[in-house]
C-alpha cells in the first residue's frame, strides 16, 4: 500500500448526486480522494452509481444531464467549479466503457488531433504527440486506418491514446474491458501495467471483473445499492474482511477470494486470511487436490450420444466478397445436448451461427435440421422449431409491450386470445417478468431484457436454440438467469447451441465444444480434453477456466517439490 | 493540379451558384453543354473512373425520364405555339417538347455538378474548411462528423434487424398501414440505441475539452488560394459559355418563354 | 442559438439524420415506384417524409432552431454520405427547415400539440414547393398540374411529416430513450397524474 506522504490530487467532501425529478440520490455523502500515484478500486453492485461518480469526477455531470450535485470536488486543492471548462480534462481522463461511442472523428490520427486542438496544443506540435501516444498502446502502424475498421480492442486502446495524449495527472477507467473478449481484454489490462510502471498517473478503476487488476490496486471505495460508502481501505483488507458483504451486495469477487470463501464455508480452507492471490489459495487449504474437486462447478455429463441426431453440418463453407469465412466445417447436434462455439473474434463463429439457423446460404456444403435440408424448410415451420437469439436483446424486440412482445408469434399462427394469455402469462411467469408485462421492452433492465429475447424463443417450444453470445457483457447475476434458463431447456429435451468467450460457462455447461479458428474448425469434443490441448488454446486464444489454473499450478508446485525433493 | 485539391467550401459554392444560374434557362442545350463540360472535368482532372460515376449517375437518368414525361404530358400550352400533335385535351408544341427536354437535361447537369463535388471531396475536409472559411460553429461541425461515424454502425444494426425480425417470423410487409409498421419496427430500435449512443458520445467528446469554443487552432489547415477562385470562375464561365453557344445556335430560353 | 444547444442536442440532432438516411434508403424504392407510375406528382405523394426529421427533432427537443438545425444537419449528413444530390441539398434542406421553423416560432416555441405538428410539416411542403418550383422549372408545366401537386405535397407534409412524425417520437419516448429529453419528462409527467386520478 502506498504511504500517503504526499498531499492528495482530488479529494471529495460529502458528495451527493441526485437525478432531476427522482426522490433518492445516486449516491450520497461520499468522501473520497486519490493520492498520487496511486490505483484505486472502486467497486459496487450495478446501477450503484460508479460510473456516475466516476462522471462527477471530471465535470462531465452534472452539466451533461439534468441533475443536481451536492458536496466539494478539489483536484490539487482548488475547487472543480473553479476550472474553466473544458481545463479539467486536461488533468482528468477517462475511457469509457463503450468502444462504439467515444469517438468523432473517421480516422485515428483526426481523433486523436481532435482532443489535441481541444487543450489548445500549438498544431505544430501536434504531431509528435500523437505518433508518441499512439506508440505508448502499440497503435502506431493503424495512425491513418478508419476507427471504425478497429476491432473492439483496437478502439479502446485508442481511447486509451486520446486521453494518454493530453498528458493527465489521474486517468479512470469504467469498465474498458466490458466489452471486450478475453484476448483483448487481458491484452489492455497488460498495456495499462505497464504504462502504470513508466508514467506517473493516478488510477480510479471501475470494473466488474477484478481478477487482471487485483494485484495493481492500491485500496479500494466499496459503495453499496444505496450508493452509500461502505468501505474505503487497503485491497486486502476489503476482501479479508467484507467478503461476505460484498457478495451479498451481489459485488463480483476475485476468483482467489471466493474460491477461498467456498473453501472456507466446506471447511477445507483453513488459512487465517481470505486468499488474494492463487498462491496464497493453494497454500491455505490443508489438501489442494481434493480442494479442487469441490470447487469444480462442472455439471455432470448426460449421456446424449443415444439421443437422436436433430441438426447436422456437413462440409459447410462459406464465402462473401471474395473471403473464405468458414472452410469446410462438419458436426452435429443431438437432442438434448448443449454445444458451445468458441474462438478469437473473426473467427467466423457468428457467420456459422447465421448459417445454422438459416440466415445465411452455405457457398457450399448442406445443413440438415431433422433430416430435411434447412433450404427445403418453409421460413414459417423452421422459425417454430428453431429458435436464435442474439447478442443484443434489443434487436429483437418488436412490440410496445413484454406481453405483446410473446404473444407475437403466437398471433402469427392465429391461435385465440385465451390461448395466446395462458401461453404468455406462463412463459413469462418462468421468466419471472409478469410483473412486468405492460411495460416497453427497452425499458427493462439489462438482466430482463435478456430474459425476455430468450423467452420470445421459448414460447413455440423450439426444439432448438442457437445463442450468440449471450452472456457478454453481462453482469454475474443475469449470466447466471440466463444459464438457469437454458437447462430448464434442456432437461425438457431441447438442443442448445451457444457462441461464447465465457470459458468458465464453457467448463460448466457445455457437453461439447466446438472451436474454431480462421474460418475452420481445430477441435471438437469435451471442454476437459480442450484444457490439455496447449496449442489449440492458443491459437483461439482462449484462457483455461480457473479451477484449470489452479490445477496447473498445483502441478507445476508439485513438480518443482518433487525436483527438489530428489 | 487534381480536383480533389481545391477548397471544398468553394467547390460547393461552385456548385450551387451553377445551379442557381442553370436554373434560369428553359433550353436542352446549355444544361446539355454544361453537363458535357462538368462530366469531362470529373473524368481528365478528377480521375473518377467511368463506371463509379455511372453508377451513381444513372438513377437521376430514369428520374429525368420521368421529368420529360411529366413535363410532355402536363405542358403549358402558350399561344401561338407550333402545334406538332394533340390527342384528346394534350396538345404537344415544339416549343413545350423543347421545355420538357430542357426539365431532363437540367436534372443532368446538376447531377453531374454534385458529383463532380461528391467524387473528389473527403467529408471531413468539407467540415473542416466550412470551419475555417466559413466561420461554421465547432459545436455543430463537430457534431455533424460525430452523427456521420454512426453510419456504417447504423448499416450494421439494419442488417442484424432485419434478421433478427426474419428470425421472428414477421412476414413481409405488402398494405401501406403494413408498410408503416414495419417503419416503426425499425426506426425505433434503431433510434433508441443511436440516442442512446449519441449521448455517450457527446460525453466522451466533452471529457476530452471539447467546449464548441469557435477559437480554435487546425491541425490539418485547409486553405483558400488564387486556384480556388480560378475553380470558381471557371466553371462559371463554362456555364455562361453553354448559353452563349445555345444563343448564337438560337436555341436559348429564359425564363419567361422568348428571350 | 447554437449557445444555448448542449453538444449532447446537436449530437442526437446528427444521428436522427444518419438513422433516416438508412431508413430512407430502404423507401426510396417504394418512392421510385410511385414516381414510376405517377410521374412527377407521385413523387410529391411521398415527399412529406423527408420532413420527418424537423418534426421529430422539434417535438423531442423543444428548443428554438430545432427544426431548422435538423433538416439543415440531415442534409449536410446526406452530402457526406454521398447523395448524388450534393451541395445543394443543404440549401434544400434549410428552405425546408425554415417552413416548419416558421410555425413552431408562431406557436411561440411552446406549444407542440397535434395541430402544430401538422401545420409545421405543411410549412415545410409550401417552402420546399417555392424553391422546388424555381430550381425544377415548374413553370413550364401547366399550373393545373401544379397546383395539383402543391396541394398533394401539403398533404403529405401534413401526414407523413406532421402526424408519422408525433406518432414515431412517441413510440420512441415509449421506449426511455428519450427520458432526458423534453418530451420524455412530459410522458412521465402524464403517467404520474393517470396514476393519481386512476
Amino acid at each position: 500500500m502506498a504511504l500517503h506522504h504526499n498531499q492528495p490530487l482530488l479529494i471529495t467532501e460529502q458528495l451527493s448526486f441526485r437525478h432531476e425529478e427522482v426522490k433518492n440520490p445516486v449516491f450520497k455523502n461520499v468522501n473520497f480522494s486519490l493520492y498520487p500515484g496511486e490505483a484505486v478500486l472502486l467497486l459496487g453492485p450495478s446501477g450503484c452509481g460508479k460510473s456516475t461518480l466516476a462522471f462527477c469526477l471530471n465535470k462531465l455531470y452534472p452539466e451533461a444531464v439534468d441533475g443536481e450535485l451536492n458536496g466539494t470536488i478539489s483536484f490539487k486543492g482548488k475547487i472543480l467549479d473553479e476550472f474553466r471548462p473544458g481545463e479539467i480534462n486536461q488533468h482528468i481522463g477517462i475511457v469509457f466503457q463503450d468502444p462504439e461511442s467515444q469517438f468523432c472523428m473517421p480516422t485515428v490520427e483526426e481523433e486523436l488531433a481532435f482532443g489535441l486542438e481541444n487543450m489548445k496544443t500549438p498544431p505544430e506540435e501536434i504531431e509528435s504527440k500523437i505518433d508518441e501516444a499512439l506508440e505508448l498502446v502499440h497503435l502506431l502502424s493503424f495512425k491513418h486506418a478508419l476507427i471504425h475498421t478497429l476491432s473492439g480492442g483496437q478502439k479502446q486502446k485508442l481511447a486509451l491514446a486520446c486521453v494518454l495524449s493530453l498528458n493527465p495527472d489521474i486517468l479512470i477507467l469504467d469498465e474498458p474491458t466490458a466489452n471486450l473478449d478475453p484476448a483483448s481484454s487481458y491484452e489492455l489490462t497488460r498495456i495499462i501495467k505497464e504504462l502504470k510502471e513508466e508514467q506517473s498517473f493516478s488510477l480510479l478503476i471501475i470494473e466488474h471483473k477484478l481478477d487482471d487488476w487485483i494485484d495493481l490496486t492500491d485500496r479500494c471505495v466499496v459503495l453499496n445499492r444505496d450508493g452509500e460508502t461502505l468501505f474505503n481501505g487497503s485491497t486486502a483488507d476489503c476482501f479479508n474482511k467484507y467478503a461476505e458483504e460484498l457478495t451479498l451486495e451481489g459485488i463480483w469477487l476475485p476468483s482467489a477470494v471466493r474460491a477461498g470463501l467456498l473453501g472456507k464455508k466446506a471447511g477445507i480452507y483453513k488459512g487465517e486470511n481470505l486468499p488474494l492471490t492463487d498462491r496464497e489459495l493453494i497454500d491455505g487449504f490443508v489438501n489442494p487436490y481434493t480442494a479442487l474437486q469441490i470447487l469444480d462447478n462442472r455439471k455432470t455429463i448426460h449421456q446424449v450420444s443415444e439421443e437422436p441426431v436433430i441438426l447436422s453440418a456437413e462440409n459447410l463453407s462459406f464465402h462473401k466478397d471474395g473471403k473464405d469465412l468458414l472452410k469446410n466445417i462438419s458436426f452435429s447436434v443431438n437432442k438434448g445436448e448443449f454445444v458451445a462455439i468458441a474462438g478469437s473474434n473473426g473467427s467466423g463463429k457468428t457467420t456459422l451461427s447465421r448459417l445454422l439457423t438459416g440466415l445465411y446460404a452455405p457457398s457450399k456444403g448442406n445443413i440438415l435440421f431433422y433430416d430435411r435440408s434447412l433450404s427445403q424448410w418453409k421460413e414459417q415451420e423452421l422459425r417454430l422449431k428453431l429458435g436464435y437469439v442474439f447478442q443484443n436483446p434489443e434487436h429483437q424486440f418488436i412490440a410496445d409491450s413484454v406481453y405483446e412482445e410473446i404473444a407475437f408469434s403466437l398471433r402469427i399462427q392465429r391461435m385465440t386470445d385465451a390461448e395466446i394469455q395462458k401461453m404468455v402469462e406462463d412463459v413469462l411467469h418462468q421468466v419471472n417478468l409478469l410483473q412486468h408485462a405492460d411495460m416497453h421492452p427497452f425499458s427493462l433492465s439489462q438482466g430482463q431484457k435478456r430474459r425476455l429475447s430468450v423467452a420470445s424463443m421459448l414460447v413455440n417450444e423450439q426444439d432448438m436454440l442457437l445463442l450468440d453470445e449471450p452472456t457478454f457483457g453481462q453482469d454475474a447475476r443475469t449470466s447466471a438467469e440466463l444459464m438457469a434458463l437454458l437447462e430448464t431447456k434442456i432437461h425438457s429435451g431441447g438442443s442448445v447451441v451457444m457462441i461464447t468467450h465465457d470459458m468458465e460457462i464453457l467448463h460448466s455447461y457445455a457437453d461439447k465444444v466446438i472451436v474454431l479458428s480462421e474460418g475452420e474448425k481445430i477441435y471438437e469434443g469435451l471442454p476437459d480434453s480442450l484444457w490439455k490441448e496447449h496449442e489449440i488454446m492458443k491459437m483461439a486464444s482462449l484462457k483455461v477456466p480457473y479451477t484449470e489454473k489452479l490445477r496447473n499450478k498445483l502441478d507445476a508446485m508439485d513438480g518443482r517439490n518433487k525436483f527438489a525433493l530428489t | 493540379m487534381l480536383l480533389h485539391e481545391f477548397n471544398p467550401s468553394i467547390k460547393a459554392l461552385t456548385v450551387i451558384v451553377c445551379v442557381l444560374i442553370l436554373s434560369l434557362f428553359f433550353d436542352p442545350v446549355t444544361p446539355f453543354l454544361t453537363l458535357v463540360v462538368t462530366a469531362g472535368a470529373t473524368f481528365i482532372f478528377g480521375k473518377v473512373s467511368f463506371k463509379r460515376w455511372i453508377l451513381l449517375f444513372s438513377p437521376f437518368i430514369f428520374m429525368a425520364i420521368i421529368y420529360i414525361w411529366s413535363a410532355l404530358i402536363f405542358s403549358k400550352t402558350i399561344e401561338g405555339e407550333t402545334i406538332l400533335w394533340t390527342w384528346g385535351i394534350f396538345t404537344l408544341t415544339e416549343e413545350g417538347f423543347q421545355r420538357a427536354l430542357s426539365l431532363g437535361m437540367r436534372v443532368l447537369s446538376f447531377t453531374s455538378l454534385s458529383l463532380l463535388f461528391i467524387l473528389t471531396t473527403k467529408p471531413t475536409e468539407f467540415l473542416l474548411s466550412l470551419m475555417q472559411q466559413c466561420r461554421l460553429s465547432p459545436k455543430l461541425a463537430y457534431g455533424i462528423m460525430a452523427g456521420y461515424r454512426f453510419l456504417p454502425l447504423m448499416k450494421d444494426e439494419f442488417e442484424i434487424i432485419r434478421s433478427a425480425h426474419r428470425i421472428r417470423g414477421i412476414p413481409k410487409a405488402r398494405t401501406l398501414s403494413e408498410k408503416i409498421a414495419e417503419l416503426k419496427r425499425y426506426s425505433v430500435p434503431l433510434l433508441a440505441g443511436a440516442i442512446r449512443k449519441a449521448e455517450r458520445t457527446a460525453m466522451a467528446m466533452e471529457s476530452k475539452g471539447f467546449t464548441g469554443d469557435r477559437n480554435r487552432d487546425f491541425y490539418q489547415k485547409i486553405s483558400v488560394s488564387w486556384k480556388d477562385w480560378a475553380y470558381f470562375a471557371f466553371f462559371i464561365g463554362a456555364v455562361l459559355a453553354s448559353a452563349y453557344i445555345s444563343w448564337l445556335f438560337g436555341f436559348l430560353q429564359l425564363y419567361n418563354g422568348e428571350l | 442559438m447554437l449557445e444555448k444547444w448542449k453538444l449532447r442536442e446537436v449530437i442526437v440532432l446528427s444521428v436522427l439524420a444518419v438513422v433516416f438516411a438508412v431508413v430512407y434508403l430502404v423507401f426510396m424504392q417504394f418512392g421510385n415506384v410511385l414516381y414510376g407510375m405517377f410521374g412527377l406528382i407521385g413523387y410529391d405523394l411521398i415527399f412529406g417524409i423527408w420532413f420527418i426529421v424537423s418534426i421529430i427533432s422539434a417535438y423531442i427537443i423543444r428548443k428554438p432552431g430545432a427544426a431548422f438545425l435538423s433538416e439543415t444537419i440531415a442534409a449536410a449528413i446526406e452530402v457526406m454520405i454521398g447523395n448524388a444530390v450534393g451541395p445543394r441539398l443543404i440549401l434544400s434542406g434549410m428552405i425546408q427547415g425554415i417552413g416548419a421553423e416558421a410555425v413552431f416560432a408562431a406557436a411561440k416555441w411552446n406549444n407542440y400539440r397535434t395541430w402544430v405538428l401538422i401545420a409545421a410539416g405543411m410549412g415545410s411542403s409550401v417552402t420546399s414547393f417555392i424553391w422546388g418550383y424555381f430550381i425544377s422549372g415548374y413553370a413550364a408545366l401547366s399550373p393545373d398540374y401544379v397546383t395539383a401537386m402543391f396541394f398533394v405535397r401539403l398533404i403529405s407534409g401534413a401526414l407523413l411529416a406532421g402526424l408519422l412524425g408525433k406518432w414515431l417520437s412517441e413510440s420512441l419516448a415509449k421506449t426511455g430513450a428519450l427520458n432526458s429529453f423534453p418530451i420524455g419528462k412530459e410522458l412521465r409527467r402524464e403517467k404520474s397524474q393517470n396514476g393519481i386520478t386512476s
